[in-house]
């Protein structure tokens, strides 16, 4: 058993940073997808759009980044 | 030899050079809360080369003012060097920012923080993108002392401006302040403990994590790019055969190199302003706190 741990470990941090990457992946692709739409209908409103849309990115990657951030920990 | 062979032990070097060390010994150990480790000691140099630019502009500009005041010609009031300029536009973009996100009656009364913030944190990325420097956001305990600094302002700010039970009270929409007496009771204590958590444990959290994790990431990044071009070009690595499908791997693993540098000096503009936007953000909601 002891000696399994070292690659259960190592396909855990896979598995948690995999895992935790693919809900931001769809939602920041849904983010700017959704913001260069806008801003291709109405590209006088592009700068506020823009900031929007990073802090849209930012709320949305943070949830990757604490899949990141658990790797490391494991 | 394989040079994969030497790859974890190239990896192991990287990851321990990213760690917190003592600044003058590569192989010691930090001991103690006060010891000058290699984060720190950029850490202060990004902060000194901050104020040194911003006094330097400053002062000029100030001393340029009150000539043209004095002699009425505004020639002087242009500014007088790209430099400056550069340093004028970026000031100009945080005001503009904080006028955008903030309001414009109190927004730019906090363009000297926001701008601490983004430049040094913008400074101290590039000083990180020099090969042998060091970024302060690299390593969790300087961004968790950012995010600290930050979220003491925007909770201060959040007491000063509401009362220390407006902004517990305005932590509940107002819709559910206006529900009967069990909804109020109930769908408030939830809504209040969710948003108690997320203002005050989340948003710190997230500050720093986010900014640690997109710089620390992004040099593992650039570090096994670059381990890779050492070992499959082993100019400077000694039993390390040469292959013509090593000069190919090598070849790739370069122009990724460059490819990965240049878009970390993007990530490394980005996440100073997401940081800044972010406050800046967190200290509007909590100057309007009691409108929603």
């Amino acid at each position: 058993m002891e000696a399994l741990v070292p690659g259960l470990t190592a396909i855990g941090k896979g598995l948690a940073y995999g895992l935790a990457a693919i809900g931001p992946g769809v939602g920041i692709g849904i983010v700017g997808g959704k913001a260069l739409e806008a801003m291709a209908r109405q590209p006088e409103m592009a700068g506020r759009i823009q900031t929007t849309m990073f802090i849209a990115i930012a709320f949305t990657e943070a949830l990757a980044l604490l899949g990141f951030v658990l790797t490391f920990l494991l | 030899m394989n040079p994969m062979d030497e790859l974890p032990q190239k990896i192991e070097h990287l990851v321990h050079e990213l760690s917190v060390l003592p600044f003058n010994d590569m192989n010691g150990t930090v001991e103690g809360p006060l010891t000058l480790t290699n984060y720190t000691t950029w850490g202060i140099i990004a902060l000194v080369t901050t104020v040194l630019i911003f006094t330097f502009v400053a002062r000029r500009e100030s001393r340029r003012m009150k000539l043209a005041a004095e002699s009425g010609s505004t020639a002087e009031l242009a500014p007088s060097s790209r430099f400056v300029s550069m340093i004028e536009s970026g000031v100009e973009f945080i005001r503009d920012m904080a006028v955008d996100v903030i309001g414009p009656k109190e927004g730019p009364k906090y363009t000297a923080l926001l701008g601490t913030f983004f430049f040094m944190i913008l400074i101290s990325n590039f000083y990180g993108l020099i090969p042998g420097g060091k970024t302060f956001a690299g390593s969790i305990g300087g961004t968790v002392a950012l995010a600290l600094l930050s979220w003491l302002i925007f909770v201060w700010v959040g007491f000063s401006k509401n009362g220390f039970f407006g902004y517990f009270k305005s932590l509940i929409p107002s819709g559910v302040r206006e529900m009967p007496l069990a909804g109020r009771l109930v769908l408030g204590a939830y809504i209040f403990l969710l948003e108690f958590i997320s203002t005050f444990l989340v948003r710190p959290l997230t500050l720093a994590v986010r900014l640690f994790a997109n710089m620390y990431a992004g040099h593992i990044i650039l570090g096994v790019f670059g381990a890779f071009t050492a070992l499959f070009w082993p100019f400077f690595e000694k039993g390390l055969s040469w292959s013509i499908g090593g000069i190919g791997v090598g070849a790739v693993s370069m122009a990724f190199l460059i490819i990965m540098y240049a878009f970390e000096v993007f990530v490394a503009f980005i996440q100073a302003y997401v940081f800044t936007i972010l406050t800046a953000v967190y200290i509007q909601s909590s100057v309007h706190a009691s409108e929603h």
